[in-house]
């Protein structure tokens, strides 16, 4: 199925389209990945760049848990239907992607960016790929114009796992997305389903 | 035509009496063509909301359900769905682009205009200190915001991963009050997302594209309607050509104003053709002689003819209802010129034109004097479909009738050369059987059995009031609407609110307080939203006292915000200049008229009412609406705030009527008694009655028995019973020595009758449909039963047992 579509969709050479589609693969086979991160941030109203790190679980089946722990402790959870923030004392507010116009978009592509899920990628941007399946580099340009007035582009680079993700946004400011110790297992901890809350009830 | 010489003066007369027919059939003719011509085709009106009574005591709510049923009435949505999301965005820009090209549209919109947020936060941003999020106000107001409520929320301001929806940058909006605000518009209020560029929405099989398309004119011009279905059976042609996989949903009130419209011309056609078939296979098989049968198309003709142009003279159109209810009144206007012709033919060599005449005609005057009570009454109805239809039907009644006086006498002058035994046989043996079998005691104990088998069937009798009894609506075509509303959420709800004041700002404070209590039944499930336009322009009070509340909770300590941006390294100067610009927007409130200048108003525009009445008015719409009565509470003892439901207002109507038209059609009965009285005295006239009553009985258990629910329009059929089954009753009587030839005529009559309006009982109209069954019931009972009044005046008649 990923095959056909990235072949249709296609202005894209067959060997970025094997390149994209074996990134894909290694990373797919694991249900769950998790890792640390290192998060930094360059905004215009900030006198110096803003870091943060925590760490991450991505489940294709849940979402993305994004828990920052410095320099606070605050956290995300990015689901199929809603966002839910995590305060640091456990209080979660929620919020319904159908809420908010573009929201969900902005998660499933968060999503998709983690789990390098190029086959969702491409609906939202042109992508092209450098190096091998061992060694690549991702560029993602907004095909919309909706999503370019606030996205320039996005980088991503791994070799097994995404290793990292830049963001340049139209106003000038930049995120710098670092990702350490990954690991693949099959199924999240009964503590992190916990924190998926209403998404893991899920069927 | 020339008449018999021995009759100079009433030839004479004949001929001028057919001079005055022929010279009121040439105006009927002009005024038609006149009308059609003016109109460019049968000035038809389809729309369901013509036809439905002024049930709001308010006028600015009736032109509010106007306003609003326009505004929703000049849309088409279409869903095109496929499995895979490329092929659908294909296949939705593929067809937009076929439909782009018809003329029926003046915009197809698959791919939306970029949704420009600066747009958005321009206008907001300069208010910004004026405005809050519901939430955000009840914690500043009630203390629960300190420095380290405020440092949390700048936290979260910079530490989110992502940006999520529309915010504003840190500088212009540390805290994310205005973010919180811009987050509760109810932009969307629909289970819809943009996705490159389209609306899209998802199910487990399919990827459903939106594509909206304004027509080019009204709904319910009927040559939009052709153009509609025209370029959209193309566009699903091409689509299932080039996507034979894609599905293809669609919901507008164009297509319900079209099948409505095409149905109800079917209907018309095949009602007048099988009633003019049928009448004229009848009056043939009985006369044997095409004279007849021409005379009866030219009376009907006549009749139909002044029935439309007397309509469309008052109305200025004609109603898809009154059209078919029309077609079938063939059957009714016939019966005068029928009775003509059985005196016609019971005369035999007898005859003479004008002495025939004077002979059936008080009956005729009498059934048409009956037949006028009853629609008069309809006529007076303040509701425009009932009065229009008893306008059309009195109208060509009375035509028909004067047909029978100015044009037969002198077209049908020559005595019948068709043996009347023979003729009237059949009748002839039915007579004899009912006169030896059926003798008193029997007719009492017929109709006695006959009404006790009747009242079990009214026990079960159950009221049907829904507004939806008028409207033809294919079952395709609403489960389309149905699957479209699931999956966008796009709501078809009738009923609002009316926000009245007499300034624009007290009718915003107005809302403010009606938002209140909805916010309650949103938080409760009871409804799942609304749209108000204080959601995007708050009062002016609203917005001093969020003014306010900046001032207290955010401002007031000018020190420890730059401590706070300080340590948060935010640059140095953006806490200054934040604070500059809360002095500067002092006093600069929204306003509504700047929000209503902004394109961000076009698409809430319908909500806005503007200069109405004494004041000024809005529309509140609630959407996702579970019980209406929850919506009643929440308008209850707020001044101003009316809820407005026409459905339900209509459907209540419907109910009052059907509970008053008992009583009415009692009314009606003792008003025809009165009448019989005069000419038969009350005890004959009771016995005249009988039948029709018991028809009228027999008609009600029926339709207990079949479970089909009452509605007003039964009763409007039995209205017509009792108008068409006197008329039998009378013709019997008034055929005295004639009998035979008169129950002939009858017979006929109620043949075509029952022709007409059985073909009504299978029209898609719910309310046609009840009262084509009604008369069919009541009227073969009524006939069936007419014979009664010959054994009961028997007495009376000089008529012996053998044929007279």
């Amino acid at each position: 199925m990923q095959w056909l579509l990235l072949l249709a969709a296609a202005p894209l050479l067959a060997a970025e389209a094997d390149t994209l589609a074996r990134i894909g693969a290694q990373i797919e086979q694991y249900g769950v990945l998790r890792a640390d991160f290192v998060q930094t941030k360059q905004m215009a109203a900030l006198k110096r760049p803003l870091v943060t790190s925590g760490r991450l679980v991505y489940s294709r089946r849940h979402g993305v848990l994004w828990l920052i722990e410095q320099p606070y402790r605050i956290g995300y959870v990015f689901g199929d239907e809603r966002i839910v923030e995590i305060a640091a004392d456990g209080t979660r507010r929620e919020r319904g992607l159908r809420d908010v116009p573009g929201l969900a978009q902005v998660s499933r592509v968060f999503r998709a960016l983690l789990g390098a899920n190029t086959t969702a990628l491409r609906e939202v941007f042109e992508v092209s790929v450098q190096g091998d399946a061992a060694k690549w580099e991702i560029e993602l340009k907004p095909r919309q114009a909706q999503i370019a007035q606030f996205l320039i582009g996005l980088k991503l680079s791994g070799g097994r796992f995404v290793d990292s993700i830049g963001i340049d946004e139209a106003g000038g400011d930049t995120t710098q997305l670092r990702l350490r110790n990954t690991q693949g297992a099959s199924a999240p901890a009964e503590a992190e389903l916990q924190l998926f809350g209403a998404e893991a009830a899920r069927p | 035509m020339t008449a018999p010489p021995k009759q100079p003066r009433a030839s004479t007369a004949m001929q001028l009496r057919a001079g005055l027919w022929l010279l009121l059939a040439l105006a009927v003719t002009l005024v038609c063509t006149a009308q059609f011509a003016a109109a460019g085709r049968v000035p038809l009106q389809t729309n369901l909301l013509a036809l439905l009574p002024a049930t709001e005591r308010n006028p600015v709510a009736e032109e509010a359900v106007r306003r609003l049923a326009d505004a929703a009435g000049n849309r088409a949505v279409f869903l095109v769905g496929a499995a895979e999301p490329t092929a659908a965005a294909a296949a939705a820009r593929a067809f937009a682009a076929t439909l782009r090209s018809a003329d029926a549209f003046r915009q197809v919109i698959a791919d939306i205009p970029a949704f420009d947020p600066g747009q958005l936060t321009a206008l907001y941003v300069q208010h910004r200190f004026s405005l809050l999020a519901a939430a955000d106000r009840a914690a500043l107001a009630s203390g629960a915001v300190g420095p380290a409520d405020l440092e949390a929320r700048l936290r979260r301001k910079l530490y989110t991963p992502f940006r999520f929806g529309l915010t504003l940058p840190p500088s212009d909006d540390p805290f994310g009050f205005s973010d919180a605000w811009l987050a509760e518009l109810p932009l969307r209020s629909l289970r819809l997302e943009t996705e490159n560029g389209l609306l899209v929405s998802h199910d487990e099989r399919r990827t459903w594209v939106l594509i909206t398309a304004e027509l080019s004119a009204s709904a319910y011009d009927s040559t939009l309607q052709q153009g509609v279905a025209a370029a959209v059976a193309q566009a699903e042609r091409a689509l299932r050509h080039a996507h034979p996989d894609a599905v293809l949903l669609r919901a507008g009130t164009v297509f319900y104003a079209d099948a409505a419209r095409r149905s109800a011309e079917r209907e018309f056609d095949l009602i007048a053709a099988g009633s003019l078939l049928g009448m004229f296979s009848l009056l043939y098989l009985v006369f044997r002689s095409l004279r007849p049968l021409a005379l009866g198309l030219l009376a009907v003709a006549f009749g139909i003819g002044t029935a439309i142009a007397v309509t469309i003279a008052v109305y200025g159109e004609l109603h898809l209802i009154t059209l078919v209810f029309g077609a079938s009144l063939i059957g009714e206007a016939i019966d005068y010129a029928v009775q003509y012709f059985a005196a016609h033919l019971g005369a035999g060599a007898g005859w003479e034109p004008l002495a025939g005449l004077r002979r059936i005609a008080p009956g005729l005057t009498l059934a048409l004097a009956t037949s006028l009570l009853g629609y008069g009454a309809l006529l007076l109805a303040p509701f425009p479909a009932l009065s229009q239809i008893a306008l059309f039907a009195i109208a060509g009644l009375t035509a028909a009738w004067l047909s029978v006086f100015l044009l037969l006498p002198a077209l049908l002058a020559r005595p019948n050369r068709r043996d009347p035994a023979a003729a009237v046989s059949g009748a002839q043996t039915f007579l004899n059987w009912w006169r030896r079998r059926m003798p008193r005691r029997r007719c009492l104990l017929l109709g006695g059995l006959l009404l006790i088998a009747a009242v079990p069937g009214w026990l079960r009798l159950a009221g049907n009031d829904d507004v939806r009894l008028l409207v033809a609506r294919p079952p395709w075509l609403v489960a389309q609407e149905e699957h479209i509303r699931a999956l966008t959420g796009f709501g078809n709800s009738s009923q609002f609110f009316l926000v009245e004041d007499a300034t624009p700002d007290a009718v915003l404070a107005g809302e403010e307080k009606l938002a209140a209590r909805l916010d309650a039944l949103v938080a409760q499930d009871r409804i799942s939203g609304y749209q108000a336009l204080s959601a995007f322009v708050p009062s002016q009070a609203r917005q001093a006292e969020n003014y306010h509340l900046w001032q207290e909770k955010v401002f007031a300590d000018e020190g420890a915000l730059r401590a706070l941006f300080a340590r948060s390294a935010l640059r140095d100067e953006l806490a200054e200049h934040l604070i500059a610009s809360f002095k500067d927007s002092a006093g600069h409130a929204l306003s509504l008229d700047e929000w209503l200048q902004s394109p961000l108003s076009t698409p809430f525009r319908h909500l806005w009412l503007g200069r109405s009445g004494p004041g000024y008015a809005t529309i509140v719409l609630p959407q996702g609406i579970r019980d209406v009565a929850h919506l009643t509470d929440a308008a209850a003892g707020l001044a101003g705030v009316t809820l407005v439901d026409k459905a339900g207002s209509v459907s209540r109507l419907f109910r009052d009527y059907r509970q008053w038209g008992v009583l009415w059609l009692l009314g009606a009965c003792a008003l025809v008694y009165g009448v019989l009285c005069v000419r038969y005295g009350p005890s004959q006239a009771a016995v005249t009655l009988a039948p029709t009553l018991l028809a009228m009985g027999l008609a009600l258990g029926a339709f207990g028995y079949a479970d089909a629910p009452l509605t007003l329009f039964n009763l409007m059929g039995l209205m017509l019973v009792l108008g068409v089954g006197v008329n039998y009753a009378i013709f019997l009587r008034e055929g005295g020595v004639r009998a035979a030839a008169t129950l002939a005529g009858v017979l006929l009559s109620a043949g075509t009758t029952l022709l007409s309006f059985g073909l009504l009982a299978f029209s898609s109209m719910p309310a046609l449909a009840g009262f084509g069954l009604t008369l069919l019931v009541g009227v073969g009972m009524a006939v069936l039963l007419a014979p009664m009044v010959l054994t009961f005046s028997a007495a009376q008649t000089a008529c012996p047992g053998d044929a007279c």
